[in-house]
């Protein structure tokens, strides 16, 4: 019932503003950049409507509930992204004139060897976020209506491929920008009902936490994963029917899909892996990562890989060639800045207040439930019932928006980069592109979506931001360097990658630097490019090449005066019936 | 259907060759007259000093937040509306802050273009 009320609109909505932004479409950059006639306000919209995924919209209040109010620095990082990509990148990337990432780098350094790998590192990226947000999209509707897991995957797929195949960059426009100040409406209303609904007893509780050692109350907990428990004393729960169970002292595996009543007044078990909300390190404003002893060090980590792995998103930077020119590219990224920031403010109020009303889900490690969660804990009448409807829907819009452009960027990094073809073939790669997603979706139902979006951003941070970032203010980047510093920034993450997933159990400072491995992956593929490139000479062209991006955009395009029109490349580059009457003047 | 609707107006040619599968264009090395080059050049150095100026602030809003909680560990008890100072401060200084930088970067950044 909750599913159609919040799933059903959002889905109309979003083919009903899709097709309304349909147009005719007769190009790639029709296709892949909405012509470059977006505004800087509403690109911005788009930009922000883009970017909050599911990890900001449920995420970052599940951190805050798992891992305390350090949890709120990935917001600060997600925001700072922008302003170095306002500084370093908008601009001139969008004077390039590419239309994807790839595109940039060919046409910076003119490799075609750098464009395939460029875009095998976009498919890499965009694979590792748009899984989760497909996965996300089944559990959550799978959680609120009881629908298999498929249902939720095959719905989001098919609403986010019709979407783009019919109406290309500027029908995702439109409903990205649409759906931001959806977004913002139903976070920030629900936010505002619950403090209030919440009552001063739990107002004062969520600022002044204690540790969670025993439940307050009768407490279900569903959970959805295997979990293993750590028990300090034999304790005895509840089957939902009411039969007791006894769980022994020491360690206890619950398995998949069980639900335990803990009685009121029990202690609250460990859990492997995570200590309880409200303890000591919870309240510092710091990460500990992993536990690891060192919060300032991990709270540096997490800031870089997101800060910079968000100037090397492939469908963030694919939003801001579809400014009209640099100048609206840059100012699309200081708008954005504007506008997270208003979102950002209020995951803090859901995370504290989930702390005290929910804290029970971070045994079952379902705490990216958390903002679904509350209403009903606050109100568990019709307002309540409203109120997670309200909420369920904009999650699932946060899903599609982000899906929309992550699908684009895939289509572009194939249809575009690796086999270029016209619109009819973007179009069907589209489509394909959507069903290969599914199907990779379908067996991740168990993966931690929160690591993989990491991993995106890893990636991102240490391959697309030093080529961005050298291409754009380092003349004597060579394109032997850029392949270089790419490939060792892609085999650094996927070292990490393995050793969290293969490697043996690592302890201190280490442990952080696997986990996040931004801090040193970076510098690497920033030294690989500099050496490698320094090793090598750049080719004659290469300042111009470089300059070119910093030169604003002519205003008229009419023929300067003083020109001696015969002895410059000027000509060279002026339309083709200029072109025509300077050689006849020449003559 | 709306009032608006954008109709082809392209000769059945344009619209054959884009319907065509496209071969790249042969790769012209950019250039940039003297004149331009020049003034590119002033450009980019300002555009390069504005860039290292916002970039210096924010990495210093950044990484210093954090050393003044580790520092400070009395801003978790001190109280503002009962909500402990710290809190507080995590949410409210740097957005503001970032803001700030980006709208300070975007107006210089717009006025080293402009041509004199």
């Amino acid at each position: 019932m909750i599913a159609v009320f919040a799933v059903a609109p959002v889905v109309l909505i979003t083919l009903l503003v899709g097709l309304r932004g349909v147009a005719a479409m007769r190009t790639t950059s029709d296709f892949l950049v909405a012509s470059r006639r977006v505004s800087p306000l509403l690109n911005s919209a788009a930009v922000s409507g883009e970017y909050l995924s599911a990890a900001s919209f449920l995420g970052v209040a599940g951190l805050v509930v798992k891992d305390g109010i350090g949890g709120l620095w990935y917001p600060v990082g997600f925001t700072a992204g922008y302003v170095a990509m306002l500084v370093l990148v908008a601009a001139p990337m969008r004077r390039s004139g590419a239309v994807t990432v790839p595109d940039f780098a060919e046409a910076r350094l003119a490799s075609t060897a750098l464009r395939k790998l460029a875009a095998v590192t976009v498919l890499v990226i965009a694979g590792l976020y748009l899984v989760p947000q497909f996965r996300t999209a089944g559990l959550v509707l799978s959680v609120v209506s009881g629908s298999p897991y498929w249902v939720g995957v095959v719905i989001a797929a098919v609403v986010v491929s019709v979407t783009l195949a019919v109406g290309g960059m500027r029908a995702a426009t439109y409903v990205q920008a649409f759906q931001f100040c959806f977004k913002l409406l139903l976070f920030i209303v629900p936010a505002i009902w619950l403090l209030v609904q919440a009552g001063p007893q739990v107002r004062h509780e969520a600022v002044h936490p204690v540790e969670f050692t025993h439940f307050a109350h009768d407490t279900p907990v569903d959970f959805g994963l295997e979990v293993t428990l750590e028990l300090d004393q034999t304790t005895t729960v509840r089957a939902p029917d009411g039969t007791p169970i006894t769980l022994p002292a020491g360690e206890f595996r619950v398995a998949e899909g069980t639900t335990l009543v803990f009685p009121a007044g029990t202690e609250v078990p460990g859990v492997r892996g995570g200590t309880a909300p409200g303890g000591p390190g919870w309240q510092r404003p710091l990460l500990d990562l992993q536990d690891a002893g060192h919060p300032l060090l991990g709270t540096w980590a997490v800031l870089m890989a997101t800060m910079l792995g968000t100037m090397g998103l492939p469908h963030v930077l694919m939003r801001f060639h579809t400014s009209p020119d640099g100048r609206a590219a840059r100012r699309t990224a200081a708008i954005t800045v504007g506008l997270l920031g208003v979102f950002y403010l209020f995951p803090g109020v859901y995370g504290t207040l989930a702390k005290v009303l929910v804290p029970q889900l971070y045994l079952s490690g379902a705490t990216d439930t958390a903002v679904v969660a509350l209403p009903s804990q606050v109100d568990s009448g019709m307002p309540g019932t409203v109120f997670t409807i309200l909420l369920t829907a904009g999650a699932f819009a946060a899903f599609l928006a982000t899906s929309l452009g992550l699908l684009l960027v895939v289509a572009g990094a194939i249809s575009h980069d690796l086999l270029p073809g016209g619109v009819a073939r973007l179009r069907y790669t589209v489509v394909g592109a959507a069903a290969v997603v599914v199907l990779l979706a379908l067996p991740s139902a168990r993966l931690d979506a929160g690591v993989l979006v990491t991993w995106g951003f890893t990636v991102a941070a240490s391959t697309f931001c030093p080529l961005l970032v050298l291409g754009i203010w380092w003349s004597r980047l060579t394109a032997a360097g850029a392949i270089a510093g790419v490939a060792a920034g892609l085999l650094a993450c996927a070292g990490a990658i393995v050793a969290t997933l293969f490697g043996p159990p690592v302890a201190g400072w280490p442990a952080i630097m696997i986990a996040q491995p931004a801090p040193w992956t970076v510098p690497l593929a920033f030294g690989t490019m500099v050496v490698v490139s320094l090793a090598g000479r750049p080719p004659a062209w290469a300042p111009a090449a470089m300059l070119r991006l910093h030169l604003r955009e002519r205003l008229d395009p009419g023929p300067v005066r003083g020109r001696d029109l015969g002895h410059s490349s000027w000509s060279a580059r002026r339309s083709s019936a200029v072109r025509r009457s300077t050689r006849r003047l020449g003559r | 259907m709306s009032p608006h609707r954008r109709i082809p107006v392209t000769s059945p040619q344009t619209r054959l060759a884009h319907s065509r599968r496209r071969h790249r264009t042969a790769w012209r090395p950019p250039s940039l007259d003297p004149t331009e080059a020049r003034q590119a050049l002033a450009v980019y150095r300002a555009q390069r000093t504005r860039a290292v100026v916002s970039l210096a602030a924010l990495a210093t809003l950044l990484f210093g937040l954090p050393i003044v909680f580790q520092l400070f560990p009395a801003l978790d008890e001190t109280r503002v509306l009962a909500i402990p100072l710290s809190w507080v401060a995590i949410v409210a200084v740097p957005f503001p802050a970032m803001l700030l930088i980006a709208w300070h970067h975007l107006r210089a950044a717009e006025s080293a273009e402009d041509p004199e």
